[in-house]
């Protein structure tokens, strides 16, 4: 047994220090380092918001093509405005449009999903019935897919039903999509399946053990979808791209890019109103969004 | 009887619009890769043929396998790296929160920092050609033009690394919650160290979830467009043109027979990769 146990020296040794209570603080650091810098780069965004515009551009200049060496960054502007918020909130008009065509779209595609992919995922949770298995299958199979595989086929759908160019376009196929219905089934699936049975037994209807059953139990998975559509949702461009042509029915996701770096403080003050609510939404979901992503690897 | 056909109606709303939305107009392409767009005559495999002699699908398979065969290790190996650090961690909530924010984070909003990022004459190569001009030992600087050159690879697989690593770190920390954690403790108590307990009773605790984390991977590379897209438009490159583009391009050129042609072939092979998902995992 002894013999079986043995370890390169290195690492043995590796491991002797890695014992030592001091090492725990190594591995914070370290963690706390890619932490750090993954969120970094979101540091620009504030400054950049509220950058004055000749500000920028000096900085920037090389970037422009504009300048030899190198651009520079202020993470607090030196010369701070709010120039770029009040072209966007007060003398942008065509802003609304394209904000509330992305709150529109969210809002439907959410609302949507909880409307047909609630009973789905109850049904997938709650009972058997033959060909269950394949067709729970079928739906991961979907969910896993890119958007580029169904691009040709949605559009020939779209076509078909004259969506083409209409904001149903982007709705319609996300509210089928089956990647909710998978994390609320996730979370009906950890709800003791005795308790349904008593109620069962005490008479209870199938639609009353949904809603009393059900909902409050699978509450996590719900919210977890949710979040996780939110984020996916208020973040759309492949879609809106691949079947409205009309940019007043874009989402801001779709005309952000096209505001280009030559006005990178306006940009910046775009993405600071597109970001707000996603971050609020991650922030008051977290708890549900970590459990969410966890449904989709644990085994079940 | 009545109560079972109830129950069949929480599903029929959301299965109609599955089977109108994705799997009747898929059956339908998978029909029409056999046509030819304009008449409808049926042409065998001629679409097919017409896919693999292109050159640009040529392109297009090698480089998705190669951001594959390094975007898939350097993600997996480096989640893994940090949720083994992280799990013992009283911090361990606030930090994984940080490595997910990228999730929160609108493609565009990301794009529109990268940009001033790697430009050739952006902040990071402003940074590089700092510090090589203060140690005096390294070679003189010469700035990369990270998007039009070899270098494009590198800065898509690090915008992967960057978008995807919390996600799979939360898989990695759930699939090591799911440990018993007796084992650990009793193989400590008989004096294993970090190194034994990791090779011995850790790792092999979690084949499931180096499997299951690993197609998740795959298919993520194949989810990644938005940003290889925003950042270098619809030509990129000629290393980080991938299947994505190829499709997305022939959409617009309105190539729809080839497109049929390869959507199947796509799709049959990430059919195989979601089977062996399943398989593993019994979903």
């Amino acid at each position: 047994m002894e013999s079986r146990l043995k370890a390169p020296a290195w690492a043995a040794q590796m491991c002797g220090v890695w014992r030592k209570r001091k090492m725990i603080w190594l591995a914070a650091g370290i963690c706390a380092a890619a932490a750090a810098l993954i969120c970094a780069p979101l540091l620009m965004i504030p400054g950049g918001a509220l950058m004055d515009g000749a500000e920028m551009k000096r900085i920037l200049a090389p970037v422009l093509g504009e300048g030899k060496g190198f651009a520079v960054w202020h993470l607090l502007p030196f010369y701070p405005t709010i120039g770029h918020f009040r072209r966007l909130l007060i003398e942008s008009p065509a802003f609304y449009r394209l904000f509330w065509n992305t709150v529109g779209m969210t809002a439907a595609i959410l609302s949507g999903q909880l409307v047909v992919g609630l009973p789905s995922a109850w049904a997938f949770a709650a009972f058997r019935f033959r060909g269950r298995d394949f067709l729970f299958g079928l739906y991961v199979v979907l969910m896993l897919l890119p958007f580029q595989v169904m691009l040709l086929p949605q559009y020939i759908v779209l076509q078909k039903l004259h969506l083409y160019n209409h904001p149903a376009a982007v709705i319609l196929p996300a509210i089928f999509s089956t990647f909710p219905v998978f994390i609320m089934y996730r979370g009906f699936t950890q709800i003791d399946a005795g308790i349904m049975e008593a109620a069962r037994l005490d008479g209870a209807g199938e639609i009353q053990i949904f809603l009393h059953i059900g909902l409050p139990l699978g509450k996590m998975g719900i919210q977890a979808a949710m979040v996780l559509s939110f984020l996916e949702y208020w973040n759309l461009v492949e879609q809106p791209m691949a079947f409205l042509e009309e940019q007043a029915q874009w989402p801001l996701s779709l005309y952000l890019p096209q505001i280009g770096i030559s006005q990178a403080g306006f940009a910046f003050a775009v993405s600071v109103v597109v970001l707000i609510p996603a971050l609020f939404v991650f922030a008051l979901g977290q708890d549900a969004l970590e459990e969410g992503i966890a449904y989709i690897g644990v085994k079940g | 009887m009545l109560w079972k056909s109830r129950r069949l109606l929480f599903l029929l709303p959301g299965f109609s619009g599955v089977m109108l939305f994705y799997l009747l107009p898929f059956l339908e392409v998978v029909r029409r890769s056999f046509l030819k767009s304009g008449n409808g005559a049926f042409v065998g495999t001629d679409n097919y043929r017409a896919v693999f002699e292109n050159g640009a699908f040529a392109l297009a398979v090698r480089n998705t396998f190669l951001y594959m065969v390094a975007g898939v290790p350097l993600l997996m190996g480096i989640s893994l790296f940090l949720s083994l650090l992280l799990r013992n961690l009283v911090l361990r909530r606030r930090l994984v929160s940080a490595m997910l924010l990228p999730m929160a984070v609108p493609a565009a909003v990301m794009v529109l920092t990268l940009q001033i990022l790697i430009d050739r004459q952006g902040l990071i190569n402003g940074v590089l050609k700092n510090v090589s001009e203060k140690m005096a030992a390294l070679p003189a600087f010469a700035a990369i033009d990270y998007l039009n050159t070899e270098w494009a690879i590198v800065v898509v697989v690090c915008s992967f690394l960057w978008k995807n690593t919390g996600y799979m770190v939360i898989l990695w920390l759930a699939g090591l919650a799911a440990l018993p954690k007796e084992v650990e403790e009793a193989a400590k108590v008989d004096g294993a160290n970090r190194w034994q307990s990791w090779h011995y009773i850790i790792r092999p605790g979690l084949s499931g979830s180096f499997f299951t984390i690993g197609m998740l991977s795959v298919l993520q590379i194949f989810k990644s467009y938005r940003e290889v897209w925003m950042v270098a438009g619809s030509y990129p490159q000629e290393q980080i043109y991938f299947l994505q583009h190829l499709l997305q391009n022939w959409y617009l050129k309105l190539e729809f027979d080839r497109m049929a042609a390869l959507t199947v072939i796509l799709s049959l092979v990430l059919l195989a990769v979601c089977l062996l998902l399943q398989r593993e995992k019994s979903f």
